[in-house]
């Protein structure tokens, strides 16, 4: 068991740690961290298998220029953006298995796995109409200069603001 | 001096703080609430909710992953 990995560690420690992994990840890849793109892809690679056409959507031509190679070279399912997700689940469940702190976690009652699925939802739909989640549009979008992060940060606000109240009001 | 137990497995941050916030405002002076949780956020944050307004607070890992945070009204 490793003590330094028992305690949460302060935001700050975590902000620097995640900032610098960014630019090596810039660096390395070509592009800064992103989360959804890869959640993306993989739903939309199910509809495909399903029969509809996803990618004739209006939508990919738009993120052409992002997914363009990987759905040219069908790897929907396994890409550079899989890999990176894979690597967060493996890293939290390493962090955790050090720490001797893992278990299997279960929802307490119908009530919070019905707002848990409605959030999933809502936080999904949101990651496409905003082209990406705290990761990649506000993480990775305020140091790549992005005006839409700026616009992201303040309606992530508001929807946090709103978020406590439907959580105060129903979930405590 | 009462003891109470206040459930909190399952969930995650801030509900355990809120609830212990409105539970500790039923108990007496010197009563303790023992809020059990397996989120090591929560006891960090019970913690740091009752250093800042002077109750005593023990924070003890009862098993893996799993924490019991003791507070008493001052």
């Amino acid at each position: 068991m490793m003590q330094w990995l028992k305690k949460p560690w302060p935001y700050w420690i975590g902000g620097v740690l995640l900032g610098l992994l960014n630019v090596v990840l810039l660096a390395l890849t070509g592009s800064a961290w992103q989360v959804t793109g890869g959640f993306l892809l993989w739903g939309a690679g199910v509809l495909e298998l399903l029969g509809f056409r996803p990618f004739e959507w209006e939508f990919f031509k738009i993120y052409d220029y992002k997914f363009g190679e990987i759905i040219l070279h069908h790897n929907i399912f396994i890409n550079k953006y899989t890999i990176l997700n894979i690597g967060v689940v493996a890293g939290s469940l390493a962090a955790t298995l050090l720490a001797s702190q893992f278990r299997l976690k279960k929802a307490k009652n119908i009530r919070q796995a019905m707002f848990a699925l409605l959030g999933g939802i809502m936080m999904g739909y949101g990651a496409r109409l905003t082209g990406g989640c705290n990761i990649g549009s506000f993480f990775s979008g305020i140091p790549s200069f992005s005006l839409h992060a700026w616009v992201f940060w303040i309606f992530v606000i508001l929807g946090a603001w709103a978020g406590v109240n439907v959580l105060k009001r129903f979930l405590v | 001096m009462e003891v109470r137990d206040l459930d909190c497995l399952y969930e995650p941050c801030p509900i355990p703080l809120i609830k212990a916030i409105k539970e500790l405002k039923t108990l007496n002076s010197g009563d303790i609430l023992v809020v059990h949780s397996d989120q090591s956020c929560v006891g960090a944050v019970i913690v740091e909710w009752a250093e800042q307004n002077n109750y005593p607070v023990k924070l003890v890992e009862t098993n893996v992953g799993e924490w019991e945070v003791y507070i008493q009204k001052p």
